[in-house]
């Protein structure tokens, strides 16, 4: 699944632009379908794969494929790039950092050398309209004949072996997508035997408004969600094991409620007992935290019984998120035993 | 510029964190050693590059470029993998948040500076101090225990990116930029056309008290030196009194603190031959080494030139591969003039 | 040893006036060596000879304190302080001139918090001639020394900064066996006021390898900081502080000495402060510089601690550099 998982993650799928990731999706999925199985593609750029099974409760497994980005807004008299954000970013994770365009062109964001700064300035956070990307071009023209307004940029950063652990950028939530691909192809050995009339569901613009997941629950129209997301947890020396939120390589992360939604209490309570049962290694969300699509989801159509499942993650949203490939694995064999016949 | 650009990013991978220059030295020496008589290097830890004339008691031109680069220091192994860090020069705290780092302990280890993502600070908070921080290498503590001990060095991660014209981004092009263009102009240096003994001084500590250069300039007691160090970069919100132009050459600067009247005669001298550069003005303190190199021991007559450099003290400085041949050139033409007739 | 380590505590010295110290510590040293000097800024030179390595040890004689500026019609002597003062330390204390002159140290009427220029000391003078018969402007003025055992090796009292360097440099001279290189032990003098004995002793003696020994800042009950310096848990070898990158070859040599004898040390690490080190390391052509410190709490006030396991280990990791580097 590492495999998979660098792949995913390399690849360029800011919100609203998730196209080469979903290509890397779809040909997996091709290559395990048999033909009772359906692969779906929404109007939002989003794909399904949709084992069926008569009479069934349906059932969407979720993660999404878009990552946070940074967009070109206009450009100085010196050539540099002005940019804003795609979904949430502190602006103390992007002063100095590499970072790629959509058509491939490399720069770096710039800011005023700390030599120049006062000392109030030194300590205060920057902002991100003091801060540009650089590509190397000397005039405004330049450099938005290379990039015009409208260009994505993305992190431009390595995926990297830490011990156990893995740091890469779009883990949020690349991961979420790596294991329900690797759960699909399991199933696919044992011949697609399940329990639901069962999606998968791989979603668009998590990042910036949940559209995607709104979009495959008016299609799908699920009864049960289960959303596989990241979770930022603070694991750090000297923070409190409840402001920690949770640990990376004690499991799956498994919450009751987050911001945004209140977790159904017997699809939880299931996924924590397919974990007592088959020795996955799981842990439960120590602070109440974060959002993502279960809200969405929860609300959408007629309303689904949704619960959620994440990944902790240290420092998600930045060029530099690190999870441990043991929660990943705990993860991908919940998804495949709570799943299957 | 492909023979630059391939020996800025060597030098560029040299670990040489501020007080641990010795670190890099055998693989700067491996690197440059064809292109010199001699090398040797001082209890501080400046490295000495000597390339003789043909001449006969040629006068001494030290050529000057810091070694050293800003970083951190381990000072404690915390649960869970992390190491703590204290900094070392004048480090840039707003860039350090998801920043990627080695750690040179027993053996190189990867780590990534930790930082707190806006789901759980809601955006507030202001720049983090270095005891904020942590490094968080992945390993569990009694590995890194085994690996890593207080005062082991802490670098910015290496790896260059080519941008656009001729423009790359690495870590410690402050001031390996200039490495860069000493090594490659001694390099070039026909030692029948020299008239100079070149002592080029690869120097510790600038970044941290600025004593480096001076020490070794009080051993050797050249007849000029010449500084090098990089300059702010003309940039959003950067006044142009205060910064050059990336792209435009080498900057030249007048210090009430350097030689004025060698450095305006140098100046006339490649005005004469058209030959490009830019004036900088630095009126009294330069903050660089040439501070020190021009009182030691018994005085030096010294020039400062610069290299305009982009986000300095970052993990990604900037600059232009042709403002370094610049560089490279004009030392050269210096290194060619008879001491008289400067 | 806390005989002598009484007698450097309560002899007077403060920077520029280190005449009674030095004479103090000369009495002391005269018999282990080959040779004794004072330099042109009175640092005491004790040297003795050999043909190896030429390495220098250095702990500063001279303590911080106060000069008198002004004398006022009522007696009041007004002053400046030589080196860090704390003063809300100092406040309401006794001290006592370089001649045995005693007075009370006091912040005038309304002053928030004491500071050089809100603080007197009376002498009980009643009027500026009375006080003009026992103290000259320019004497120079120290919070009254003293020395307490505390439970177990404790010790509180004031100036451990630096006469426990002092006694460890002392002690080490006395203890160090045969060896061949060429040792000076070095008592520096007006370190407080920014290391100016160090740099000519060190530019006379061009050492290839010099130690400074002073004390360093542990961490105390109920403060925050967390300088991972503990007392008692033995010296530190300094890695750096805010004025000095130690030398990584030194570093590595003291670290192996202390490893390969069993003398137990702690890692020094700092963002601020400065010794003599610093321009130990960069005086003349330069060398290799570092450091050995006592932990310390409460520096620069009037009950600095310590603890004497950390002075026993300091001893004897300074005889073994001595004796093997």
């Amino acid at each position: 699944m590492k495999e998979l998982l660098k792949e995913l993650c390399l690849a360029f799928g800011p919100s609203g632009y998730e196209d080469s990731v979903k290509a890397i999706i779809k040909a997996r999925l091709e290559k395990v379908a048999t033909s009772a199985c359906e692969i779906i593609e929404d109007n939002l750029g989003g794909i399904y794969f949709h084992i069926p099974k008569n009479g069934a409760p349906r059932l969407m497994i979720n993660a999404h494929m878009d990552e946070i980005a940074l967009m070109v807004t206009g450009a100085t008299d010196n050539g540099e790039l002005r940019f804003e954000r795609v979904g949430g970013i502190d602006p103390l994770v992007l002063s100095s950092k590499r970072v790629i365009s959509e058509n491939g062109i490399r720069g770096v964001i710039s800011s005023k050398p700390i030599h120049l700064l006062d000392k109030e300035e030194r300590s205060k956070k920057p902002t991100v309209d003091k801060m540009q990307i650089d590509i190397g071009a000397s005039s405004k023209k330049e450099v938005l004949d290379a990039c015009p307004i409208g260009t994505y940029f993305a992190f431009d950063s390595d995926f990297v072996k830490m011990g156990k652990k893995i740091k890469a950028k779009a883990l949020d939530d690349r991961h979420g997508c790596a294991e329900m691909l690797s759960a699909i192809e399991a199933l696919a050995k044992n011949g697609f035997k399940v329990k639901y009339d069962l999606f998968f569901a791989f979603t668009t613009r998590e990042e910036v408004s949940y559209s995607g997941a709104n979009c495959a629950t008016e299609i799908i129209r699920p009864d049960y969600a289960v959303v596989i997301e990241s979770k930022a947890v603070l694991d750090l020396p000297g923070v409190g094991s409840d402001k920690s939120v949770a640990t990376l390589g004690d499991g799956a992360l498994i919450s009751y409620a987050d911001r945004g939604a209140i977790m159904n209490r017997a699809l939880t309570d299931s996924l924590i007992d397919t974990c007592e049962k088959n020795g996955i290694k799981y842990q439960i969300n120590r602070a109440v935290s974060g959002g993502n699509d279960s809200a969405t989801i929860q609300r959408g159509a007629l309303g689904t019984r949704v619960a959620l499942v994440s990944a902790p993650s240290r420092y998600i949203h930045s060029s530099s998120s690190v999870v441990d490939m043991d929660d990943l694995m705990a993860i991908r064999d919940l998804i495949f035993n709570f799943v299957k016949e | 510029m492909e023979k630059i650009k391939n020996l800025l990013k060597r030098l560029c991978e040299i670990p040489s964190v501020c007080g641990r220059e010795g670190m890099g030295k055998a693989m700067l020496f491996d690197l440059a050693g064809q292109y010199f008589d001699n090398m040797y290097s001082d209890s501080f830890g400046n490295l000495v590059l000597v390339k003789k004339s043909s001449k006969q008691n040629a006068p001494r031109l030290q050529i000057d470029a810091h070694f050293d680069e800003v970083g951190m220091m381990v000072c404690e192994i915390c649960d869970g993998g992390f190491l703590g860090v204290r900094a070392i020069g004048g480090l840039d705290m707003r860039v350090l948040c998801a920043t990627e780092v080695t750690i040179y302990g027993k053996e190189k280890i990867y780590g990534v500076v930790t930082s707190v993502p806006p789901h759980i600070s809601g955006g507030k908070g202001d720049v983090p101090k270095i005891q904020d921080i942590y490094i968080d290498t992945g390993l569990d503590k009694e590995t890194l225990e085994g690996l890593v001990r207080a005062g082991d060095i802490v670098e910015f991660k290496d790896g260059m990116c080519e941008l656009l014209n001729n423009r790359v981004v690495s870590k410690s092009l402050d001031d390996k930029a200039c490495a860069c263009a000493v090594i490659d102009m001694a390099s070039r240096a026909d030692r029948d056309k020299l008239e100079y003994d070149l002592y080029i001084t690869i120097s510790a500590q600038e970044e941290s008290g600025k004593n480096g250069a001076k020490l070794i300039a009080y051993d050797i007691q050249p007849d000029i030196a010449v500084v090098t160090d990089v300059n702010f970069a003309v940039g959003e919100e950067i006044d142009e009194t205060e910064s050059i132009a990336v792209g435009e050459g080498a900057g030249i600067d007048i210090s009430a603190l350097t030689d004025v009247k060698l450095t305006r005669s140098i100046m006339k001298m490649l005005d004469s031959k058209g030959i490009k550069y830019q004036r900088v003005c630095e009126p009294s303190r330069t903050s660089t080494n040439s501070d020190g190199v021009s009182v030691a021991g018994k005085g030096v007559r010294t020039v400062l030139m610069s290299i305009p450099l982009k986000s300095m003290h970052t993990p990604s400085e900037l600059v232009c591969l042709d403002d370094i041949k610049s560089m490279s050139d004009i030392l050269l033409e210096i290194a060619y003039t008879k001491k008289e007739a400067l | 040893m806390i005989e002598l380590l009484k007698k450097l505590m309560l002899t007077h010295g403060v920077s520029g006036r280190e005449d009674k110290i030095c004479e103090l510590i000369r009495k002391e040293v005269e018999p282990y060596c080959d040779e004794v000097t004072v330099d042109a800024v009175g640092n005491l030179i004790a040297h003795k000879k050999g043909n190896g390595k030429k390495i220098m040890l250095g702990a500063h004689m001279d303590e911080i304190g106060y000069f008198a500026t002004h004398i006022e019609k009522n007696g009041n002597i007004r002053l400046h302080s030589i080196g860090g003062i704390n003063y809300t330390s100092s406040a309401f204390g006794a001290v006592v001139s370089e001649n045995g002159v005693y007075g009370v140290l006091v912040p005038n009427a309304g002053a928030d918090s004491p500071k050089e220029e809100n603080v007197y000391i009376d002498i009980g003078a009643k009027t500026e001639k009375q006080a003009r018969a026992k103290v000259k402007i320019g004497d120079a003025f120290v919070s009254a020394p003293s020395i307490r055992r505390l439970s177990g090796n404790r010790y509180i009292g004031r100036p451990f900064d630096d006469r426990v360097g002092c006694l460890v440099l002392i002690e080490a001279l006395k203890a160090v066996g045969n060896t061949d290189n060429d040792l000076y032990f070095v008592f520096t003098t007006q370190e407080e006021v920014g290391s100016r004995g160090a740099r000519p002793a060190t530019y006379g003696i061009a050492p290839e390898i010099a130690i400074a020994i002073d004390v360093t800042r542990a961490d105390e009950k109920g403060t925050q900081h967390k300088l991972n310096i503990d007392l008692g848990k033995g010296p530190t070898i300094k890695i750096k502080d805010g004025s000095v990158i130690c030398s990584s070859e030194l570093l590595g040599e003291m670290r192996e000495i202390a490893d390969a004898n069993g003398v137990k040390y702690q890692d020094e690490m700092l963002s601020d402060g400065g010794t003599d080190t610093s321009v130990m390391q960069i005086a003349g052509k330069g060398c290799k510089a570092g450091a050995i410190s006592i932990p310390c709490g409460y520096i620069h006030t009037c009950n600095e601690m310590i603890d004497l396991n950390d002075v026993r280990g300091a001893i004897r990791l300074a005889t073994l550099i001595c004796e093997r580097i």
